[in-house]
């Protein structure tokens, strides 16, 4: 890898800014399904894919998943598993979402706010936004770096950095996120 | 040892999340129950919300029966659905009453009825709970005998009965 690419993968900031925006994105789309969740329910009834037993579990547990690794992600509290959680909720939407748009199922996404009665949100451009989500939070996943602002950092997914042999980095770094 | 950091913090992450998720769920008065209402064939769905508005007790679940009951000439169609959709095809002699615009409507349907009057309301099938919630609002306004025919519009047109 050139030294350009490998600043941009290693850069802290663009870690900080990433994570920010995706942690919001996850609380904002978590929220209105927590005000209402028999109204979220209906909509993964739309959705045609669960199984009728599991529809109201996934209604109530499913938000406060959203919600926990969005807060999780912002506050920097484990946030390469906050990524893991989220990725793996992207995962299963983009596979909703294009098993619906394959048979040309139309529903209400739920994703961001329910529409109007009857109102569907063209499939297309919504499973374009989880999958720029998703790049995101690979991003964030495979980040190895000490992150900036960050409660409990562990590392990334492939690389623990709570026992950094470096501790002077590690340390420069942790002060550099708390100033 | 990274793994087991991982699956600890994850632990951590969705225990906290299982945990708010259930408590939470239990407390708010728009609280769902653990299994609700998905089978069209028994009935309207629904999530079972503390604050639901679907009753079982109310619901005329056979075309055949809704018919009947419309044969009496005695019972008044409402619909509840919006304004254009009546327009685009309803139950003949039904009453539009579109039951998101309740404060509009509600004071015409005074005049029109009285409180023992039966009124049977109807929406767009088994998906849709406008009906239901049409006859919540009516009974608040006093009304006593009102049933769902639930198969709605959709329902009464595919047995080729009278629409206008």
């Amino acid at each position: 890898m050139n030294k350009n690419g490998k600043s941009i993968l290693g850069n802290s900031w663009i870690e900080l800014i990433l994570r920010l925006f995706l942690g919001i994105v996850f609380v904002y789309a978590s929220w209105h399904k927590i005000l209402d969740p028999a109204q979220f329910a209906k909509v993964l009834y739309g959705y045609d894919l669960l199984p009728a037993v599991l529809i109201n579990l996934v209604s109530i547990i499913l938000p406060f998943l959203e919600l926990f690794a969005g807060f999780a992600l912002i506050l920097g509290i484990y946030p390469r598993s906050a990524a893991l959680i989220v990725n793996t909720l992207l995962l299963a939407f983009i596979i909703a979402l294009s098993v619906n748009l394959v048979r040309g199922h139309e529903f209400d996404c739920g994703c961001f706010s329910f529409g109007e009665p009857g109102y569907t949100s063209p499939i297309a451009q919504m499973l374009l936004g989880e999958i720029i989500c998703f790049v995101i939070g690979l991003y964030v996943l495979f980040f190895d770096r000490p992150r900036r602002w960050c409660v409990l950092q562990s590392g990334g997914i492939l690389k623990n950095i709570s026992h950094s042999p470096n501790k002077l980095v590690s340390s420069h770094y942790r002060l550099l996120g708390r100033e | 040892m990274r793994y087991k950091d991982i699956g600890r913090e994850l632990v951590i992450l969705l225990g906290a999340a299982l945990i708010a998720a259930f408590t939470v769920n239990h407390f708010s008065p728009k609280g769902i129950a653990l299994v609700g209402q998905w089978v069209e064939s028994q009935g309207v769905i629904t999530a079972k919300a503390k604050d639901d508005i679907v009753l079982e007790s109310l619901e005329i679940e056979d075309v055949k029966i809704a018919k009947q009951i419309y044969d009496t000439g005695k019972a008044i169609f409402v619909d509840a659905r919006p304004r254009e959709s009546y327009e685009d095809g309803h139950i003949k002699g039904a009453v539009s009453f579109p039951v998101w615009q309740f404060d509009e409507y509600i004071d015409g349907f005074r005049d029109q009825f009285t409180t023992a009057d039966t009124i049977v309301t109807y929406c767009s099938g088994r998906t849709c709970d406008d009906s239901h919630r049409l006859a919540q609002l009516l009974f608040e306004e006093g009304y006593t005998n009102v049933v769902v025919f639930i198969d709605g519009y959709p329902g009464w047109d595919a047995e080729g009965y009278p629409i206008e």
